[in-house]
């Protein structure tokens, strides 16, 4: 498995390093239609040929990596700091509190989230820039996240909080807060690893389906999601396999976190 | 000699009233007293309401309890809490349970220091090391970096051991403690156990329901039954002529050991 | 001797396999309906599915021709409007029987145009003869002959007949008895329904067959439009009415004798700005949109060779006006689409006082010119569009916002809070008339859209369009109708309160089994024709 991390490490190095300079990398503008020859195969101009307006495909994989792949991990961290809260306290503190909170929980499961991103986007103001629309999506797949994982943490905070480590660490004069970072966080810690390497994925798509409702990331600037969103007709790119790079890189960047991160960070 | 602790107290759980019945014990200045009884009879929940955390389990408690002449039953949360780990050590049945797996020796150790102590790392670091020496663990830092899972029983019993000591507590409740582990790493712990109360002259309630180690370690031995206590003497005296019909059982009921047979006939 | 006869016979193979020369009768015609029809009941229909039906079902007095756009006899032989446009004259055709037998009458007609203009029935298809108060009166002339006097007139009456399905009074079968040239035999609620040919339809061909050729129409109810392609390419279905521009490159690529493009369709592609005064836009916003110098400029700098080319695949038309070319009749030839042109933009921009600083375009008071354009999200050719006018309008220095909205949020703001700038929308045109465009046209109706439900007219030549198109539509004589809405037209892209941008092509694909298909711009783009149309061998169909 070693030469395996050693690639992975690799690979998220040149792709970071890629899309953080971008703007010296990129052989084109992430915006410009390059209206002569929309639909590009690859050339030597456009290395992965051009998208239906003609603007150059590679240089929008390059800065729509960049905005993925700062945003997305934010919003899954977001997602899951809120649920460790959550579902920490309420599996910690017991009782009514915890049945209080999981109630709430499931409430907000269970509300129409398409319905509320909707009403949330007729509310905000329509001169928002580009990149101002896509960190606020982001923010709000965070903000609205986090349910699914607190239950998993609940549970399991809640099972912690019966155990004998725990017990004791309250014998020794451990509580509260303390007691809740110092011994039940670090056990928490695999299943927000799960719940957050699950949401980085989960996000990054749930991003391009905003998209399709007018939620996602405003023209013209790209992200993994509305690159993605050129797959959606199936039946027209079976003839142009460049268009499936998006979706390998972000197979790729994925899996190559998920390498590099659980053999570090994990305990066994 | 002064009592440490005295306690009167009745209490028990919700569903299950009546584990202790106006129970009255007095421990004295550095002495280990054995606690025997059933399992189940509520040993545990004597030591859990010491320390004033039967909540935790649903219980409760009333009555006096006395830890060097002061109240505990008075006392808020926030001074228990400077009590628990400073005053009153806790080592529990199960070692492996008993540590948090996620977290190095170093670290909950460490973490336990902490709460009762400010302090420079190095600090920290030498009383770790000397409390390891203490309880015969090695006293370098790889063992400190050390997971739970790479510990033997024994190894992380003792570790237990040197945390509830870790601020030299004048009282140590040890429940069950040697019930998990084999034969000879239990003589070993009861040795352990008999070398902290030399080195800083603690007490120990050294619960058990296992007569033989009590036999082995206690001065003085309580026999608890139905809620009660229903004998407390030197351990000898307890063992040479029991006063309580249930302690007679319980002596009766031991595993004939030449040694101990001859004793007892004397 | 036998090797004359092969001959012979090779001959004639080969004029049947190309199909020319002999129509042949039989077979089941197959397509997908999006949803069942939600009645049968000519009258009540509004929906694509229930049209869909009554086109292949219904007989009716006289016929739009699709391909000429000129009305033509069918169950009515003649007709003369009188009075005004409030009465017309019909003579039915002979000996013509519906599907169940029963003779066809004028009471027949008198019984359906009463019930088409019944209150209590609200048929849609009568709204467009509801033209007054009042009721309509029926005079039964004779077996063939009848008057029916509406209560207001009407201007372009006999063409509305078109969509007049008429119903037996007698019959027992009431509705389900038809006219047409099939009639619905099996229906199976969310699968699909079977039509059979009529065998008392009355029209046959010029050798004296009865028509139609085919023998059954198969409509599979079907909504997803990637299943329905899937289908055709599988040779389950026969044809897909209406396909977008990516679907007919495709089509044109696998198999180009399926790939039909009728030419320019009705439907226009168009965007407006928010002109309604008492909008939540700042003030000096509003002073840009209302300028007609502002309107122009933004026209002239969006290229709409290229949205054809590029968002439409070169499958659309740049637009002129609110008349596509593809109505015949009505378009206004003297307009040519506005061309693209930076420099006279930033010029008419100059005569308001906008001025380019630093490559951004300013305007009087210095305030930085940016707005947002709204669209339906979804639409893969508006969202192009919009992402290529934000280009082109950076040519000139403004800076334009794409905000794609769900419909309900977009209706929302476009007609209640009017919290908009700009808006990218299309219009789906299946009425030729005028008339139809009247609550677009009138100052005071709610669908103006940029300015709707105005009390008085806002400007001079909102005004003057209201008076052009109340005056066309109480005019008779369709030339003169015509002028007034030549002029009305010439407003239109004289102020362009709409800048319309293309018009699509009416696409479609037909499976090459399918003969003597020849697709129109207009409803029903491919079966318009469906008496005439037939089915080639099963070679032919495994192609």
């Amino acid at each position: 498995m070693k030469w395996a991390r050693i690639m992975a490490i690799a690979f998220l190095l040149v792709v970071s390093a890629a899309s953080l300079l971008a703007n010296f990398v990129a052989p084109a503008s992430y915006a410009h239609q390059f209206r002569d020859v929309p639909d590009a195969a690859p050339s030597r101009q456009h290395l992965l040929g051009t998208d239906d307006l003609g603007r150059d495909r590679f240089s929008r994989v390059l800065y729509g990596t960049r905005v993925s792949l700062l945003l997305a991990p934010a919003a899954a961290l977001l997602a899951s700091v809120l649920a460790a809260l959550v579902g920490g306290i309420a599996g910690f503190v017991g009782g009514w509190v915890e049945r209080c909170v999981m109630a709430a929980t499931d409430l907000f499961l269970s509300l129409p989230w398409l319905f509320l991103l909707i009403t949330v986007r007729a509310l905000l103001p329509l001169n928002v820039s580009p990149v101002t629309s896509v960190v606020i999506t982001f923010a709000l797949l965070g903000c609205l996240g986090w349910a699914g994982a607190a239950r998993v943490v609940c549970a399991d905070a809640r099972a912690l909080s019966q155990s004998d480590f725990v017990l004791l660490a309250r014998a020794s004069g451990s509580a509260g807060i303390r007691l809740l970072w110092h011994h039940l966080v670090p056990n928490l810690k695999p299943v927000l690893y799960a719940q957050f390497w699950i949401s980085v994925p989960v996000f990054m798509i749930a991003e391009a389906n905003l998209g399709i409702l007018g939620l996602g990331v405003a023209e013209p600037l790209p992200s993994w999601g509305s690159l993605l969103r050129e797959l959606e007709s199936f039946s027209t790119i079976s003839g142009q396999p460049w268009q499936f790079v998006p979706l390998i890189l972000l197979i790729v960047v994925v899996s190559s976190f998920h390498l590099v991160l659980t053999q570090e960070e994990l305990p066994v | 000699m002064d009592a440490l602790l005295s306690l009167r107290v009745s209490g028990g759980y919700s569903g299950k009233p009546g584990v202790m019945r106006d129970l009255a014990l007095e421990l004295r200045e550095r002495e280990i007293l054995g606690l025997v009884g059933q399992s189940g009879c509520g040993k545990s929940t004597l030591a859990l309401a010491i320390l004033k955390l039967l909540h935790l389990k649903g219980g409760k408690v009333e009555g006096s309890i006395r830890l060097k002449g002061r109240e505990l039953m008075a006392l808020g949360e926030r001074e228990m809490r400077a009590l628990r780990g400073s005053e009153i050590g806790l080592v529990l049945q199960s070692p492996m349970s008993s540590l948090n797996p996620a977290l190095r020796i170093g670290t909950q150790l460490e973490e336990a220091w902490r709460v009762h102590r400010r302090g420079t790392h190095e600090e920290c670091r030498r009383a770790l090391l000397e409390r390891l020496e203490n309880v015969s663990l090695p006293a370098e830092p790889g063992f400190l970096k050390r997971y739970p899972s790479q510990l033997s029983v024994g190894q992380a019993q003792r570790v237990l051991i040197a945390m509830a000591v870790l601020h030299r507590p004048a009282l140590l409740i040890a429940d069950e403690p040697t019930s998990a582990l084999d034969l000879i790493t239990q003589s070993e712990i009861l040795q352990l156990f008999a070398s902290v109360r030399r080195q800083f002259g603690m007490t120990i309630l050294y619960i058990s329901h296992d007569l033989l180690s009590v036999a082995t370690i206690s001065d003085r031995m309580a026999v608890m039954h139905q809620g009660e206590i229903v004998e407390c003497r030197p351990t000898a005296e307890i063992f040479r002529e029991p006063a309580h019909p249930y302690t007679q059982e319980l002596i009766r009921a031991l595993p004939v050991v030449p040694q101990l047979a001859a004793a007892a006939g004397k | 001797m036998r090797q004359r006869w092969v001959r012979i016979v090779l001959l004639i193979l080969a004029v049947l396999s190309t199909g020319i020369a002999l129509a042949q009768s039989g077979g089941e015609l197959r397509f997908c309906l999006r949803s069942d029809p939600k009645t049968f009941n000519p009258l009540l229909m509004a929906d694509d599915a229930s049209e869909t039906v009554r086109y292949l079902t219904g007989g009716v007095l006289m016929r739009l021709n699709r391909l000429t756009q000129e009305a033509e006899p069918e169950l009515a032989t003649s007709w003369k409007v009188s009075d005004g446009g409030k009465t017309i004259t019909l003579k039915l055709r002979d000996g013509v029987r519906f599907s169940d037998g029963t003779p066809l009458s004028s009471d027949d007609v008198a019984y359906t145009v009463q019930q088409l203009m019944d209150p209590a029935l609200h048929s849609p298809t009568g709204d467009a003869f509801r033209s007054g108060e009042g009721r309509v009166i029926t005079r039964v002339l004779g077996k063939n002959r009848i008057t029916i006097t509406f209560p207001a007139p009407i201007a372009g009456l006999d063409k509305l007949f078109d969509q007049v399905a008429i119903m037996s009074a007698k019959s027992p079968q009431k509705e389900m008895a038809v006219l047409g040239p099939y009639y619905v035999a099996e229906n199976k609620a969310g699968a699909y329904l079977i039509l059979k040919r009529n065998p008392n339809y009355w029209k046959h061909d010029s050798s004296g067959r009865q028509l139609p050729y085919i023998d059954s129409v198969r409509l599979e109810i079907q909504q997803n439009r990637d299943i329905e392609t899937l289908r055709l390419e599988r040779g389950e279905i026969d044809f897909i009415n209406s396909i977008d521009a990516e679907y007919y490159d495709k089509v044109m690529a696998q198999n180009p004798a399926m790939a039909h493009d009728a030419g320019i369709s009705l439907d226009a592609e168009f965007m407006w700005f928010n002109q309604v005064p008492t909008s939540p836009l700042p003030a000096y916003k509003k002073a840009w949109f209302t300028s007609t110098n502002f309107r122009r400029a933004i026209s002239e700098a969006i290229n709409r060779e290229d949205l054809v080319r590029i968002a439409f695949r070169g499958r659309a038309h740049p637009a002129a006006g609110p008349v596509s070319p593809g109505n015949k009749f009505w378009f206004n030839s003297k307009l040519q689409p506005h061309p693209f042109d930076q420099k006279s933009a930033l010029q008419r921009l100059a005569q308001d006082g906008f001025h380019l600083q630093d490559g951004v375009l300013h305007d009087r008071d210095g305030h930085m010119v940016e707005f947002s354009i709204v669209t339906n999200a979804g639409n893969k050719y508006r969202e192009r569009m919009a992402t290529m006018i934000q280009q082109d309008l950076s040519g000139i220095g403004i800076k334009l916002n794409v905000v794609t909205l769900d419909f309900p949020s977009l209706i929302e703001r476009m007609t209640r809070t009017f919290d908009y700038e700009a808006c990218l929308l299309g219009l789906v045109n299946t009425d030729l008339d005028p008339n139809s465009q009247m609550n677009v046209w009138l100052s005071s109706s709610d669908n103006h859209q940029w300015n709707p439900s105005q009390k008085t007219p806002a400007t001079a030549w909102e005004a003057e369009i209201d008076k052009l198109m109340r005056a066309q539509a109480s005019a008779l004589d369709a030339k003169q109708r015509k002028q007034y809405f030549d002029q009305v037209q010439e407003i239109a892209w004289e102020q362009e309160p709409f800048i319309y941008l293309v018009n699509k092509d009416a696409l479609s694909a037909v499976s090459p089994s399918v003969r003597n298909v020849h697709p129109v711009v207009l409803r029903p783009q491919v079966y318009w024709n469906i008496d005439e149309l037939s089915l080639g061998s099963e070679v032919a169909r495994n192609k």
